[in-house]
């Protein structure tokens, strides 16, 4: 029954959270300096008239506290506000992005969770052997390479020398598509050295927390017991072992949703891969205001909700967490 | 983990803190350990280098004065060859060694330091203060880091001091956490209470008592929050963020990137400095992992 | 050890196997591609902000439009007058009353045929609401009206000296001509549709603007059945892609990359002469408010500064040698109307100490900066972080300006940054900073016209207020006589020269690059071969079968 209470609980701090980094997100983006009218003024020269207008439009000169309750009122319908670059609202914009970023991401996490615990498994159960420290020492090194050096290593190994596979975009300029088939070959060609580059450096983390989540575990009295009373390894490894390490790897999650963020904001930069994390780069150059509180937020919101999930798993499996 | 596991733990670790347990000896773990070796040799190699690296080869920063300058590859002149603006590029290496490693202790330094008095003070305390002080802490947890550091580091400006702040600021909260919930499970043992009883101040407790059996737990945090503050660093300077006026790592990576040194095949650009990266934080998750092993008695038991 | 994890050993295998195949089926993919060879495919690093043309301020979204729509008259390939939509045109007497005889059967993209409405309705429009970058060119436009369906006649209250037939896009009146000023700010154009021989495909934000041929147009048919725009998020990836004959031809490079790309195969990098510069600025604004240094309103010290600066070094460092030095605001690429000064404030170290010695700046304690009343010559400079030719010129100039005895303090922001500090009219507070302008058109009446004392607050980004040179920008702005134009705007770049609030430092080449192999006819024109004012290279070349 405390569960339940403590779900419910759970799930007000969220939405606590959640209306704080909105109000963070407003005022964090409204103190930053630089005018972005002033730019489109000198580029464009726009008459004065246009840009009384424009300030009106994006109520640019209105008290800040205006400012914030137009925000929260049009977030409450939905409305992300209009783009001041594109001058078309932001929700449009952030649609086809959005999806490129969630094929990206969620095919990454799914080979990298795979490999990192499969081999973090391995690793474990043959600790201090040859393997496991040839997988620890690989799997750090690959922890430690800077995202975004990764991606420029493989564009010049397998881009430009060896030409495999595309280094930029999405899609093929020019190319014929004879059936869907095709498109979606095209799109996964550009898909592999992203998705490559991710992988290299977020498995590491997958694989080191299983392994020392595991390591923790198979070394107690409790699975030694288990071993001397003659229980099957493989029994012991699945129903006794895995269960328990469960929940440093199910806090792991969370912090790797930051990681995997911050991840595509690189990959996505040196690929040239459009999807969100480009738009919130190029978006920081412009000052784009909505653009940018849009994007944050959705960012922070799956982190959150990587958090809450995380948070919900963890209550399920631990019994010993009465209140927090 | 039981009571008595947890006490040996505390004794364990209270000792290594106060001096019973000699340094050398834990030092010397880790130089028996392969890894922890590994890790101990490169580190001291790069801090050596960095120190030592720039008085030896100075580095300077004007332009060359040739257009045939740039871009030269490796030869008995430049070691490593010169990059867009015609510099040699081993020197500037060493300098960017320097820079990296500041920005990354540093900013660590004041990410460990805040995130450990959050973590102890909100652990130990019940009631308001604690818990505000607790979401405060998960509400940073929650921000995702990147677009974070870059949205700062975008408001408050592109120099040193704003780059080690914006990262030192966005860390503290993962060392807080982890300190806070060990706290919350070492102000419940038996001892505390007994400690309470004599009368002792909370100071006392907090900072003579419990810290100590926190402290292995900061150490092997500290060690992969300085690897995650110089990839920080450099990630930030990559994309153009960093203080353009020096030279780190980072911002040879994202000037080699923009003048096209991989399409150049400049091998000689690109390579230096991502190793230089690869190899300090790389030293830093060894010297972590090693240490893990060794404060945890059981994962030594193999 | 566990035995039965071997079986998770083996599982692991089979997963590497599987995706090792995965990516070997993708990779044979790749020989199979068909590329239609009548697709010619564009690489930019920036893309359109909007489809618009009355609200982008974008390169990129001009070139698009400038395929999609026409104007009266256009450019032609050496940068000659065209017809367009326009088939003649004739002046009054008085130079005041300007007649266009449109072209018959033009129809739109959308079926609906073309008449003089559309010029009326699109003049007026603009005119009416103020909207848009053509508005700067009707200061003088009384009247346009249109007696019948193929004659406009544009009434002006002084004579033209740039006729912006040339520049404004002819919009559908059936689309347009109702629209209210707050409705065209939030227009986003999707489906545009003009009498240009490309119609609009689609644009895949992020990814690719597509254009298709108009069969229907009235004039030659154009070239590439379909023109594709390709975004790139870095110039040295696009120069790979060029290379890989992922794309056809670049719109621009800097010039580390385009040195990349000489000497490859099935490959022509080209250097063309600009129209624009880049600059240092000087704030001179005369307001109490300004927080810019006093130091800089001395004459003396700007004109120091300019000696300071070393150009020839500036373009063989910064911009690997594609440019040529500056001197007036007129870039070479507008070559007749250029002024160049019989002397030239520039690399002469001895002149800038000399200068500032009998100003009164002298370095008394000795430190290699000079004060005066104690107060030393240290000044501020903002750069754009992400232009990196301008950081590494002001790197080279802040080693330079010491050797005066100035010290330079750099910092860069990016462009929003500072423009928002520039552009404060109410307390601008900097000194210096490194900017570049680009002129739309090849007549010098858009770049002369930045420092005139009614743009502070729009253009005039360093606060130069010179009655002198705004009276003489009125006199060039109307003077129709090719040679007597000349004198005057030759007068007004000697007198902004020597007032040196803008420190001219170079005009950078336009450096773009072409695959030989799929497409022939490129001309080279002065400006760029395409992302210039003219669209003819688009529309003549032809693919090589």
């Amino acid at each position: 029954m405390f569960k339940v209470r403590y779900v419910i609980k759970k799930i007000g701090f969220l939405f606590i959270t959640l209306f704080s980094v909105l109000t963070f997100n407003f005022f964090l983006f409204r103190i930053l300096p630089g005018d972005p009218l002033r730019l489109i003024a000198r580029a464009g020269n726009l008459s004065s008239d246009s840009i009384a207008r424009l300030n009106e439009l994006f109520g640019l000169n209105q008290p800040k506290w205006m400012q914030y309750l137009i925000y929260l009122k049009n977030l409450a319908t939905g409305q992300f506000g209009t783009s001041i670059t594109f001058r078309r609202p932001v929700i449009e914009i952030l649609q086809e992005r959005l999806l490129n970023t969630a094929i990206l991401l969620t095919l990454a996490t799914i080979i990298v969770v795979a490999i990192g615990v499969g081999a973090g498994a391995i690793a474990a159960t043959r600790r201090g052997s040859r393997l496991d420290n040839v997988f620890v020492v690989t799997s750090m090194v690959c922890w430690s390479l800077p995202t975004f050096w990764a991606g420029l290593i493989l564009i010049i190994l397998l881009g430009v020398s060896l030409s495999f596979f595309p280094i930029a975009g999405i899609s093929t300029p020019g190319m014929i598509y004879f059936s869907s088939w095709d498109r979606i070959m095209d799109f996964a060609r550009h898909l592999v050295l992203p998705t490559i580059t991710l992988i290299i450096v977020d498995m590491a983390q997958f694989f080191m927390i299983t392994r020392s989540a595991l390591v923790d575990v198979l070394t107690t009295d409790y699975i030694h017991t288990a071993k001397a009373k003659g229980l099957s390894k493989n029994r012991i490894l699945w129903k006794h072992a895995f269960p328990n390490a469960l929940l440093p790897i199910v806090t792991a999650t969370a912090v790797y949703v930051s990681l995997l963020i911050g991840g595509a904001i690189q990959v996505e930069t040196v690929f040239s891969f459009p999807g969100m994390g480009k738009l919130m780069y190029d978006a920081v150059l412009r000052r784009d205001y909505p653009i940018l509180e849009a994007s944050f937020f959705i960012f922070a919101v799956f982190t959150i909700l990587a958090n809450f999930i995380s948070d919900v798993i963890y209550m399920i499996i631990d019994p010993r967490v009465k209140n927090v | 983990m039981n009571e008595k596991n947890i006490n040996e733990k505390n004794n364990t670790s209270t000792s290594l803190i106060l001096g019973r347990f000699k340094n050398e000896t834990w030092v010397q773990q880790m130089w028996a350990d392969p890894l922890g070796k590994a890790g101990i040799i490169i580190l001291v190699a790069v801090i050596l280098i960095s120190i030592i690296g720039p008085i030896v080869f100075p580095f300077d920063s004007k332009a060359g004065d040739s257009v045939e300058g740039v871009f030269r590859p490796p030869s008995s002149v430049h070691w490593l060859g010169t990059d867009d603006m015609g510099r040699d590029i081993f020197r500037a290496t060493l300098t960017g060694a320097q820079v990296s490693l500041f920005v990354g202790l540093t900013a660590s330094a004041i990410s460990i330091i805040v995130g450990a008095i959050v973590g102890l003070l909100s652990g130990y305390y019940f009631g308001f203060g604690s818990n505000l002080s607790m979401r405060v802490t998960d509400f940073f947890f929650v921000l995702p880091v990147l677009p974070l550091i870059i949205v700062l580091a975008s408001i408050f400006g592109q120099n040193i001091y704003i780059t080690i702040l914006v990262i030192g600021l966005t860390s503290w909260p993962s060392t807080a956490r982890i300190v806070r919930s060990q706290v919350l499970s070492i102000r419940e043992y038996k001892f505390i209470e007994r400690i309470k009883s004599l009368g002792a101040t909370d100071f006392r407790i907090i900072f003579a008592h419990i810290l100590p059996n926190v402290m292995p737990l900061i150490y092997s945090n500290t060690v992969l929050v300085i690897a995650g503050a110089i990839l920080a660093e450099a990630t930030l300077a990559f994309l153009g963020l960093g203080d353009p006026v020096r030279v780190s790592w980072g911002t040879m990576l994202h000037y080699a990137f923009v003048s096209g040194a991989a399409g150049r095949q400049a091998w000689w650009y690109l390579l230096p400095p991502g190793i230089g990266i690869v190899l300090v934080v790389l030293s830093f998750t060894l010297t972590g992992h090693t240490l893990d092993k060794i404060l945890n008695p059981r994962l030594r038991d193999y | 050890m566990f035995s039965n994890s071997k079986l998770l050993f083996d599982k692991l295998l089979v997963l590497c196997l599987i995706f090792t195949i995965v990516i070997c089926g993708c990779s044979q993919g790749a020989q199979s591609q068909t590329i239609d060879k009548e697709t010619l495919r564009i690489g930019w690093t920036s893309e359109p902000d909007t489809l618009n043309p009355l609200t982008t301020i974008s390169t990129e979204a001009l070139q698009v439009l400038g395929l999609v729509y026409e104007p009266l008259l256009a450019y032609g390939t050496n940068l000659e007058t065209i017809y367009k939509l326009a088939e003649s045109y004739t002046y009054s007497d008085d130079g005041l009353v300007v007649t266009y005889k449109l072209r018959s059967g033009v129809k739109w993209h959308d079926g609906e045929p073309f008449t003089s409405e559309d010029v009326v309705s699109t003049y007026n429009l603009i005119k009416d609401t103020g909207i848009g970058q053509y508005y700067q060119y009707m200061e003088f436009l009384e009247d346009v009206s249109g007696p019948d369906d193929l004659t406009v006649v544009m009434t002006f209250s002084e004579p033209q000296a740039f006729n912006m037939a040339q520049a404004v896009l002819i919009l559908p009146k059936h689309i347009w001509g109702e629209m209210t000023a707050e409705e065209i700010e939030m227009f986003s154009n999707d489906a545009p549709i003009g009498t240009g021989a490309f119609t609009f495909s689609e644009w895949r934000q992020g990814s690719t603007v597509t254009l298709k041929r108009f069969d229907d147009y009235y004039g030659e048919p154009a070239g590439p059945g379909q023109i594709i725009f390709v975004l790139y998020g870095n110039e040295d990836v696009m120069a790979q892609a060029l290379k890989g004959n992922e794309i056809d031809i670049i719109t621009e490079v800097s010039p580390l990359v385009w040195e990349g790309l000489q000497n490859t195969e099935n490959i022509k990098a080209v250097s063309l002469p600009s129209f624009s510069f880049h600059h240092i600025g000087i704030n001179v604004c005369g307001d109490e408010t300004s927080l810019g240094n006093p130091f800089l309103k001395d004459k003396a010290v700007r004109q120091a500064l300019s000696y300071a600066l070393d150009r020839e070094q500036l373009v063989n460092i910064a911009l690997a040698g594609h440019g040529s030095p500056g001197a007036s605001i007129i870039p070479a690429g507008m070559m007749e109307w250029q002024y160049i000064p019989d002397e030239q404030m520039d690399a002469d170290l001895d002149k800038a100490n000399e200068l500032l010695d009998e100003a009164g700046y002298m370095d008394t304690n000795e430190d290699g900066i000079r004060e005066k009343n104690g107060v030393p010559l240290v000044f501020r400079i903002m750069a754009i972080e992400s232009t990196t030719v301008d950081v590494r010129a002001v790197q080279l100039f802040r080693d330079s300006a010491k050797k005066a005895g100035i010290k330079l303090e750099l910092s860069t922001v990016d462009e929003n940054t500072l423009a928002g500090v520039v552009y404060n009219v109410d307390a601008p507070d900097w000194d210096l900073f490194v900017w570049g302008w680009d002129s739309d058109y090849p007549d010098p009446g858009y770049l002369l016209g930045v420092p005139l004392t009614s743009q502070i607050g729009n253009n005039n980004d360093v606060f130069y207020s010179n009655p002198e040179y705004d009276a003489l920008y009125s006199q060039q702005s109307t003077e129709v006589d090719r040679a007597k134009r000349k004198i005057v705007t030759d007068e007004m770049q000697k007198i902004f020269y020597e007032d040196a609030p803008y420190l001219v430092m170079w005009y950078q080449d336009k450096l773009q690059a072409y695959r030989t192999d799929t497409w022939t006819g490129w001309e080279e024109t002065p400006g760029g071969i395409i992302y210039n004012v003219t669209y003819e290279n688009y529309k003549n070349v032809q693919p090589i079968q």
